[in-house]
């Protein structure tokens, strides 16, 4: 059993450090992102070093609110350089033989869009270097406009619905299975709904970024854009996951299986009911919706099915 | 001490440029292929390759991952070098605005080429000019020698804890790029004997794991402020920088370029021509020429152009009747070409002497004896009082 699979009774259990945030840290009142970073660093350890970009994690990460901050080593850089500057890092940490796990932290802005070339590119190259997607489906540090991580029919404030617009009117990028083409050596979806699944998920991540290229995918509803109570965000977490709408799965060197398999999944309608994104749209939008997501996890499970 | 005599060799500006980079030992490099430049990112690899150099080499998707790199792992406490040119240069422009903002020595060579608008793969300083005002130094040098000599000078001087800022050396594509010509190879002892003095400094500050390091805080009003005036601070120190470096080189190596400008004929002329790069070469033939005729022209060659040499210029043209300043590039919203708006602002400190401006030498169009000499005619009939012209694209005037 390696340390990433082996049960443990309680998640503190998997925490390897402290916490290395202050109090105070200045997120939007339920946002995933700030139980996200906090998170990561105390199962990776006070040696991961952030990199990241203007986005939603920039004023706590690097900075800005300067009322509240964290202990860990950072390098804040422009959108395009977030996965070449943690090359960069990374390369000269290797050759100088300092412990260090290089994270790039970033939204799906960046991941998906601006930040994709060089992603790809370190992917491929097989960086030694975790890239951590925080999945909240557009750009919401700048108010929640379109990203390609965007979801068909949602409403943004550049896909805005009106009396002739009806929302985005193209499916999302399918993320982690475009980066699940680059064969990276670790692979895998997390959300904080299911916290122990994501923290073996990031032991492992450790591991493996140890021997190559780490790809985690999180998803992280935004309270605000998509117009959630503050309450709810987890729970909201959670019904992606039991609607098939974010299935959890990992894959090693590229061969994916499910690490959370839902038995009897629920309708889209369960998770878009809780959020005011998706509230203009009429039945064939919801069906269009339940469709895409039936034909992604179809794909999904032939993937992992032809794994076995 | 004095360097030993180097090996001589006949070598390419781009295979020499490799070599100077060899020679200073960058622990991480990463560079994209692009005309006239990809030789150098082969020759390093190939480098590599035969164990010749012990280097991390990053065959990046890109020229702003190329920067990205070596920022990154010059913030960590690398020595570093990348190579680019042209749409290259630009495209990495967000991070050379950041790697000179982040204060990282990064050294970097970029092969003059003409930029995007109208297709041209063809020699010429726009790219450049358009990242003039990105907070790095810029040195533009002549011939073979001169690139593998300021590379080396390149390393003292963005690595000296009073400057720490990112290095361009530029050299015109295809006139040097190509250009075999002799060249002598420092030994590698002397070019670490060089360098040695960096060792010996404070060290700079660096993003270390577990720590508590960080580099791009967010600097909000006065931080940022504070930020740039020391970075523009650093910037003016250059200069006397230059100055210092090419004269510790030249004690050591034997050669020297003069610092921030190089003047040749300059002290008894009554005219000068200023000019970059490879055509300084065949100016100073054409200045040799006027001096036989009893014209007494003298050559300024701008090496320094990122600060610019104010100082420097002031002392070589005050006094003197006319200049006239020949670009390899166009400075759009302005009459006259990049070099000659920037030493016109100059005009309070030297008089009011006519200065013309000369646009020759775009898109690998020659800038040939017959064009200089027409340029000293002319600065030469200003000087004596007869009118001239403000601006001359001179293929223009050939068509």
């Amino acid at each position: 059993m390696t340390e990433a699979t082996k049960k443990k009774s309680k998640i503190f259990d998997y925490f390897c450090e402290e916490e290395q945030f202050s109090g105070g840290v200045a997120w939007c009142a339920g946002c995933p992102l700030e139980l996200t970073a906090r998170f990561v660093p105390k199962i990776l350890g006070k040696n991961m070093v952030f990199v990241g970009t203007p986005s939603c994690s920039a004023p706590v990460l690097h900075g800005q609110n300067i009322g509240a901050w964290h202990k860990l080593s950072y390098l804040a850089c422009v959108m395009t350089g977030v996965a070449s500057s943690a090359t960069g890092l990374s390369r000269y940490y290797r050759r100088t033989g300092q412990d260090a796990t290089v994270v790039c932290f970033t939204g799906d802005g960046c991941a998906t869009d601006i930040g994709f070339q060089p992603l790809s590119g370190a992917a491929e190259r097989n960086e030694h270097i975790i890239y951590l997607t925080y999945d909240n489906e557009g750009y919401m540090n700048t108010g929640n406009q379109r990203s390609s991580a965007t979801p068909k029919g949602a409403s943004t404030t550049t896909t805005p619905v009106g009396k002739v617009g009806r929302g985005k009117p193209t499916t999302a990028k399918n993320m982690p299975l475009v980066m699940l083409m680059h064969q990276p050596r670790y692979l895998a979806t997390a959300t904080l709904s299911h916290l122990e699944d994501f923290a073996k998920k990031l032991v492992k991540a450790k591991e493996m970024a140890k021997e190559g290229f780490v790809y985690l995918h999180v998803f992280s509803p935004c309270p605000v854009g998509w117009r959630i109570d503050s309450n709810l965000v987890i729970e909201v977490c959670r019904t992606a996951v039991r609607t098939n709408y974010f299935p959890l799965w990992e894959a090693e060197n590229g061969k994916p299986h499910l690490t959370v398999e839902v038995a009897s999944p629920k309708p889209i309608t369960e998770f878009t009911k809780l959020m005011r994104k998706f509230s203009h749209l009429k039945e064939d939008g919801i069906a269009e919706l339940q469709q895409t997501l039936n034909d992604r996890y179809d794909l999904l499970k032939k993937l992992c099915d032809g794994n076995k | 001490m004095k360097a030993k005599q180097g090996q001589r060799r006949v070598l390419t500006g781009n295979i020499v440029a490799a070599n100077a980079a060899r020679l200073c030992r960058p622990e991480v490099i990463a560079a994209y292929p692009i005309t006239p430049q990809s030789e150098v990112a082969e020759q390093l690899s190939a480098f590599v390759a035969d164990g010749m150099l012990d280097s991390e080499i990053v065959e990046v998707e890109g020229e702003n991952s190329a920067m990205n790199v070596v920022c990154a792992a010059s913030v960590a406490g690398a020595r570093v070098f990348t190579a680019t040119s042209s749409y290259g240069l630009v495209f990495m422009y967000d991070t050379l605005l950041q790697t000179a903002g982040f204060r990282a020595p990064v050294v970097m060579v970029n092969v003059n080429r003409e930029t995007p608008g109208i297709h041209a793969v063809s020699s010429g300083q726009q790219d450049m000019i358009a990242t003039r005002d990105s907070g790095w130094a810029q040195i533009i040098v002549e011939n073979n020698q001169e690139i593998m000599d300021q590379i080396i000078m390149s390393y003292r001087l963005a690595e000296d804890f009073d400057i720490q800022l990112p290095v361009m050396v530029n050299y015109d594509g295809y006139y040097l790029s190509y250009l075999a010509e002799a060249v002598e190879l420092p030994e590698q002892s002397d070019v670490d004997a060089f360098l040695e003095p960096l060792k010996k400094q404070p060290g700079r500050p660096r993003v270390i794991p577990g720590e508590s390091t960080g580099c791009g805080t967010h600097g909000m009003e006065m931080g940022y402020v504070e930020a740039r005036y020391k970075h523009w601070l650093a910037l003016e120190r250059v200069k006397n920088k230059v100055d210092e470096i090419d004269k510790a080189f030249g004690e050591y190596f034997g050669r020297s370029y003069g610092g921030q400008i190089e003047e040749y004929r300059t002290a008894d002329a009554d005219i000068i021509v200023l000019a970059s790069g490879s055509a300084a070469g065949t100016a100073r033939t054409v200045i040799d020429a006027k001096r036989e005729q009893g014209i007494k022209a003298g050559l300024v060659k701008l090496r320094l152009f990122r600060p610019f040499p104010e100082e420097r210029l002031i002392q070589a043209l005050k006094g003197k009747k006319a200049v006239g300043v020949i670009d390899r590039s166009v400075c759009f919203g302005w009459k006259y070409g990049p070099m000659c708006t920037e030493l016109k602002a100059l005009a309070p400190s030297i008089g009011s002497i006519p200065i013309l401006s000369y646009i020759d030498g775009l898109a690998n169009l020659d800038i040939t004896i017959p064009h200089i000499s027409r340029v000293v005619d002319e600065v030469q009939a200003a000087a004596s009082g007869k009118s001239f012209q403000d601006v001359t694209w001179i293929p223009m005037e050939e068509l």
